[in-house]
């Protein structure tokens, strides 16, 4: 054997060695999830985290359950009716459920469930304000509850499927402290809780007596890895097999599509992105300069060459899966001839400066901003990128209507209700809308929000879209898609469009 | 000595008040936690934040809140983390020793590889030898930590998957943040104690003990390293405190369950009890730590401790 041969050999055989040693023996039906967030509490009325229900969606079950395809189905309550013109609905319980620590499933868990999260419990919570138009919840029979509603809510149902309304043990919740349900959820999900290491993990395994479908994994464990890079890094080698979102930018997509043992999801999320204008102040003021700025820029273009194509391009502020979408609204053409023009009839003149908010530690929006500032500039506009610290901007810069003449607004509601985004943006006096006040537009908004003729409401709700973007209230961009980085070895993975993932269908090889 | 020791004691509380204070008034002035944990709630009022604020303990008057999280640092209990409510103690007892085992790990490493190197610089000096430490540590001088962190993962973990690419799982777990950490500081302690020997060696009872016809390595060893002693325990002791801080980045690269990853979290989330109890804790570590270096001193140089 020549001396590089032999080196090679010892090279190998160390390089072997250590591969048996420190490959993680991943046990047949195991799987592991990175998860950038960790929400601290499993308790379903304590978080609002998405990341919260990327894991307990597989501890918990609600009244209803919405999976990826988006359709409301019977979860813990097989059917239910309206009455009283919606200000009434009657649930039909699922009987022979149990939870995992043994305790029945009835109409008694229901209505304890309901009574904590509205009552003080709740309070001290950001959930309950979600479920504020349930006044209270009465039990009929064993399996069969009524909920009253102050008013009307069209979007109830959709909210039992999830977050707040997640169904608990009242035994279990009430013989313990609050901080021992908080680390030791117990649910009637098709995965039990096994143990909670905070910052680091949450074990899961497979409940055995799940009323539905069983878990085909025997064990499921959630990873908490912030730096995307690390995720990333952990799916390379084998020890993570699904990366959820928000982890993967943009930029890291070709790394896990050049991956021979991986496969990148890209699929419809609900967060939309917009630079919003300030409506009250300076040239922004006027609708014409508004329509301008939003003409003058190749927003097609910013999709493809910024964001790899894993977005698309808006008309109004929502996604294509929400309640109110229309597809007949177009976005403004890219047209930067008109908008010169309308700016020279706005009597804007070449030079006019403006400023852009945005997040300091959001890489990928920088970009856009600084495409959106060159592209402003080819119109005679001087565009200036103020980045802020995330917690300031949100809580300070832009309720306070402190921003530039345009600021970075990412939004979207797991609900997918077009009312959810236009009310808190639009409607006067909104935390979210520091600048304009629109009579008419409050109206709109306020008519739809009682009505349980989902036609209706819906047609009012494109009415809203088509408002907005005729006034032109902001700089629409795009929505941009959620991007699950997956090992191949993961079959039936269905990479849900709200991050709220239940793995029971999911299997390993 | 005594009298010294609660002297430095006292110094130590004032220093933990100041920096607390600083930091409990600093974190309340760049937002509200009612808000971050609200974030994406539908018609929350102003009536439901308040509620919020009340269920957090923030509807207390400012000194109250400061005191009762001061308190906590004697009573070993700091309230709950506004992120879910988990006791503040549990996160504290299980970030600590996973960051102070990877800065003594780190520091350790340094140590054991820069006293042979700087010595061996220090004795040859101006030759190859030397050229070449002094070449190497300012090589590792230039790498920015998180940097040399990525690389050792890409290398080790991703391509040759030898080593776990994060996470805190036994002692494979501790090579790459150990090392990263490890290369750097050793590159500064080289050059320090090169530097400190090269003093060292020019005194007289240096050329003593040659003429005795002492052994080179007794003469280096026994003699010019304990001389050299003083400097270098202060600047290891000082750079203890220093790698507290900086060993947030390299956490967060290899997601190590630490207080840097606490803190980083908890600045995120404007989560006061979490932040206000790892600043507590790490500034009177950094005491601390300062404290036992001037007791160290005592110890070694027998002319101080009479003083």
């Amino acid at each position: 054997m020549s001396r590089t041969g032999f080196l090679k050999a010892g090279a190998a055989s160390l390089l072997l060695a250590a591969t048996a040693f420190t490959l993680p023996a991943l046990a047949d039906g195991k799987l592991v999830v990175s998860s950038p967030q960790d929400p601290g509490s499993w308790d379903p009325i304590d978080t609002f985290l998405v990341n919260w229900a990327s894991a307990a969606t597989n501890i918990f079950d609600g009244l209803t359950y919405r999976g990826p395809d988006m359709q409301i189905v019977p979860a813990l309550a097989e059917s239910w009716e309206e009455l009283d013109d919606g200000k009434r609905i009657r649930f039909t319980l699922r009987q022979g459920v149990t939870f995992h620590n043994g305790e029945p499933f009835d109409a008694e868990a229901v209505k304890f469930t309901f009574d904590r999260l509205l009552g003080d419990d709740g309070a001290k919570g950001p959930q309950r304000s979600n479920y504020t138009s349930i006044s209270q919840v009465e039990i009929v029979d064993d399996h069969t509850v009524d909920f009253h509603l102050g008013a009307p809510d069209p979007v109830l149902l959709t909210k039992l499927a999830g977050y707040g309304a997640m169904i608990v043990p009242p035994k279990y919740v009430s013989e313990n402290t609050e901080e021992f349900f908080n680390l030791n959820p117990v649910g009637t999900g098709p995965f039990k809780f096994v143990s909670y290491e905070p910052k680091v993990s949450l074990k899961l395994e497979a409940f055995e007596d799940f009323w539905g479908d069983k878990a085909r994994l025997s064990e499921l464990e959630y990873r908490f890895i912030t730096e995307p890079s690390t995720a990333v890094a952990e799916l390379q080698a084998g020890r993570v097999d699904i990366v959820i979102p928000p982890t993967i930018p943009v930029s890291m997509v070709s790394t896990i599509e050049a991956d021979a043992n991986l496969e990148l999801a890209s699929v419809t999320s609900p967060t939309v992105w917009a630079l919003r204008y300030n409506t009250r102040d300076g040239i922004t003021a006027d609708e014409r300069v508004r329509k301008a700025m939003i003409m003058a820029v190749d927003r097609e273009t910013i999709v493809q060459e910024i964001l790899g194509g894993q977005a698309e391009v808006i008309a109004t502020f929502q996604s294509k899966l929400s309640f109110g979408y229309d597809a007949e609204v177009k976005p403004l053409p890219y047209d930067p001839e008109g908008a010169k023009a309308l700016l020279a009839e706005a009597g804007v003149q070449p030079g006019a400066s403006v400023q852009i908010d945005v997040r300091g530690n959001d890489a990928t929006f920088g970009e856009v901003a600084q495409a959106v500032a060159a592209y402003l500039s080819t119109v005679g506009i001087n565009a200036t990128i103020q980045p802020y610290e995330l917690n300031t901007m949100l809580n300070d810069i832009i309720p306070q209507g402190k921003t530039g003449a345009m600021f970075q607004q990412g939004w979207g509601g797991w609900t997918f209700d077009y009312d959810n985004t236009a009310y808190a943006m639009y409607h006067t006096g909104e935390k979210w809308n520091p600048y304009d006040s629109d009579p008419e537009l409050d109206a709109l908004l306020e008519s739809q929000r009682p009505l349980t003729d989902r036609a209706e409401r819906e047609r009012i709700l494109k009415e809203i879209a088509l408002y907005t973007a005729e006034r032109a209230l902001e700089m629409p961009l795009y929505n941009s898609n959620a991007l699950y980085g997956i090992n191949k070895r993961v079959k039936n993975f269905e990479p849900a469009p709200d991050n709220r993932l239940r793995l029971n269908a999911v299997e390993v090889e | 000595m005594i009298g010294f020791i609660l002297k430095r004691l006292l110094q130590a509380a004032f220093v933990v008040v100041a920096v607390s204070l600083v930091v409990a008034v600093a974190i309340r002035m760049t937002g509200d936690p009612a808000l971050m944990i609200s974030q994406g709630a539908t018609g929350i009022t102003e009536a439901d934040l308040q509620r919020i604020r009340e269920g957090l303990g923030l509807n207390e008057p400012f000194i109250v809140q400061y005191l009762n999280s001061l308190a906590g640092l004697l009573t070993w209990s700091f309230g709950n983390s506004f992120v879910g409510g988990t006791p503040v103690n549990i996160l504290i007892s299980k970030a600590l020793p996973a960051t102070l085992m990877l800065a003594f790990t780190s520091l350790f490493l340094s140590i054991v590889i820069s006293i042979p190197l700087g010595i061996r610089a220090a004795v040859s000096r101006g030759k190859w030898s030397d050229q070449l430490i002094r070449i190497c540590s300012l090589v590792g001088l230039s790498f920015p930590n998180f940097w040399l962190a990525t690389m050792f993962v890409l290398l080790f973990a991703v391509t040759l998957r030898w080593l776990p690419p994060s996470g805190m799982s036994g002692f494979e777990s501790f090579i790459m943040p150990t090392l990263t950490m490890g290369v750097i500081l050793t590159a500064t302690n080289v050059r320090l104690v090169r530097t400190t020997m090269l003093e060292t060696l020019n005194a007289q009872y240096i050329m003593v003990a040659r003429a005795k016809g002492l052994s080179e390595n007794k003469v280096l060893y026994k003699h010019a390293l304990r001389n050299c002693a003083i400097p270098l325990i202060t600047y290891f002791g000082l750079q203890f405190g220093g790698l507290l801080g900086g060993i947030v980045v390299i956490e967060r690269v290899f997601n190590w369950p630490g207080m840097g990853t606490l803190a980083f979290d908890a600045v995120a989330a404007r989560d006061y009890p979490v932040l206000q109890a790892v600043i507590m804790i790490l500034s009177l570590m950094i005491v601390l730590v300062n404290l036992a270096v001037d007791i160290a001193y005592g110890l070694v140089d027998p002319r101080i401790r009479k003083e």
